[in-house]
């Protein structure tokens, strides 16, 4: 089932947070390693990768397991939980209109063709409370 | 396009922020943009449209002056949030927020702005750090603790006073007496149109109907009675029109959310700092001033603020300096389809200047 409406009407970007750009299998040395889905932010400017509270995936009705996803910013990967720590660095921004590419790990990668993807993404902001998003829809998958 | 008028309009590129988003336009494209509705100056936001943020090189400020030649524009203002919430469970300390905040007042003067937007506590009249624990802004301390690096770098921290608060909030005084008792006149006042709304714009009408099943016929009534009191030149209460609201039918959802979506009472309401004789009477000592908007109708009016007797109240007060547009009907529209801030954004500059009594620009 697609979703059609917002959360709420100030949630900015939050249909658009959960791209089709890019959306496949990954690959290495011949073997499926993993998918991956690019995100765009749910704000109206870059915030701070140490700024993301929470990407939660859930892929045919199955959470995924933080512990497996990594996220690829700026030709350098981060495993997700070291994100979300107090030491993570908060000088590398997640730019405004930008793609953020979430690896998920998996062996063996996923069936090509149509998923259903649900996505949560959490920022902090400076002013307003955790700003949560959410956005589901029907993707194909490379 | 430069002028000598003593208010000047400007476009925040802010206002763009759908077309920067979905690669429509690029920074310089939102520039250009901006020049083409007639500005003479223009707000950035340092984590949006400045793709080397943090860290911009000298070759970016060149590329970026280049552009402000190249469209006879200038640079008004960056914007500095003020962000401390880094991680989910620390906050920056005071230091750590005072040396990041020097990073945005040295850019700014990279840039060649004037002007920092320095989001303070107050932002909102009440102070954020009451409102939304644990979130506290740069707090009229800090600002002080700024104010030498920000006179050496000749940039003025623009105190943004947001709807509900208004410039004339007894809360704002604090950063402004540290200025006056340093000597150092870089701290002012940022008046901001949201406090001078005085209806529900049909952008939050449509979207609170479409997004949150809010019943249609309610708010049409609201809107009705809200200008009904405008009109009669009143403040909107909306405990007084509940049975009115009422007989039409009331939804749960209509119930938990009318009283957020019904806002304050407007300029003509029992609070009169938000009044356009205060606004008057402030104006000479403003700094800066954002032109928000959500909405323009078929008659080229902002829809649900007076901007006739906001920019008179402004004008007859003896105002100097921008005010640069602030369109924010973007992310209130875009689900429904694209959102043309372009066209926005010129028809408010085309309303202006007819206000102020400018002529149309002439570009050759």
């Amino acid at each position: 089932m697609e979703q059609t409406r917002r959360t709420s009407t100030n949630s900015i970007y939050e249909p658009y947070i959960l791209t089709d750009i890019g959306c496949r299998n990954i690959w290495e040395a011949g073997h499926r390693t993993g998918y991956c889905f690019n995100l765009t932010i749910n704000y109206y400017r870059g915030l701070p990768l140490s700024c993301i509270d929470q990407i939660t995936f859930w892929v045919d009705g199955e959470q995924i397991d933080p512990e497996d996803m990594y996220i690829q910013h700026r030709g350098r990967e981060y495993h997700y939980p070291d994100i979300l720590k107090d030491d993570m660095a908060t000088d590398l921004y997640w730019e405004f209109g930008g793609l953020l590419r979430v690896i998920i790990k998996k062996k063996g990668g996923i069936a090509q063709g149509i998923h259903h993807v649900k996505l949560i993404l959490g920022t902090r902001r400076s002013y307003t409370p955790t700003m949560v998003a959410q956005w589901e829809k029907d993707m194909t998958i490379a | 396009m430069k002028t000598d008028h003593d208010i000047k309009l400007g476009v925040s590129l802010y206002s763009y922020q759908d077309n920067y988003y979905f690669h429509r336009l690029d920074t310089e494209g939102c520039i250009a943009a901006a020049a083409d509705a007639g500005a003479e100056g223009f707000e950035i936001f340092s984590d949006a449209m400045i793709p080397e943020w943090p860290y911009v090189s000298d070759e970016w400020i060149d590329r970026f002056n280049g552009w402000k030649y190249r469209y006879n524009i200038e640079a008004v203002c960056l914007d500095h949030f003020s962000d401390r919430a880094m991680w989910h469970d620390k906050l920056l300390t005071d230091e750590e927020l005072i040396e990041r905040s020097k990073l945005y007042i040295k850019t700014a003067a990279r840039l060649g702005c004037t002007h920092v937007r320095m989001l303070h506590d107050n932002h909102m009249g009440e102070r954020i750090s009451d409102k939304f624990p644990p979130y506290r802004l740069a707090d009229a301390k800090i600002c002080e603790e700024l104010l030498p690096y920000a006179a050496e770098h000749n940039i003025v921290m623009a105190l943004e006073c947001h709807a509900p608060g208004s410039v004339a909030d007894k809360c704002q005084e604090a950063y402004l007496e540290a200025a006056d008792r340093l000597g150092l006149p870089f701290i002012g006042l940022q008046a901001d149109f949201s406090t001078y709304e005085y209806r529900i714009s049909m952008a939050d009408l449509n979207g609170y109907v479409r997004n949150e099943g809010m019943t249609r016929e309610v708010l049409e009534a609201m809107r009705e009675f809200q200008t009904k009191c405008y009109a009669e030149k009143r403040g909107f209460v909306l405990d007084e029109f509940m049975p009115e609201l009422e007989k039409i039918g009331l939804s749960d959802t209509d119930r938990a959310m009318l009283p957020r979506v019904a806002r304050g009472e407007g300029p003509y309401g029992s609070n009169k700092n938000n009044s356009y004789e205060t606004l008057k009477n402030y104006a000479s000592k403003i700094c800066y001033v954002h032109g928000k908007f959500y909405y323009i109708d078929e008659d080229g009016e902002v829809d649900n603020m007076d901007y006739t007797r906001i920019l008179t109240a402004l004008k007859e007060g003896g105002y100097k300096g921008y005010i640069n547009s602030e369109f924010e009907g973007n992310r209130r529209m875009n689900d429904s389809g694209w959102c043309n801030e372009i066209e926005y954004v010129r028809k408010q500059h085309v309303l202006m200047r007819r206000i102020l009594g400018y002529p149309e620009p002439v570009f050759d």
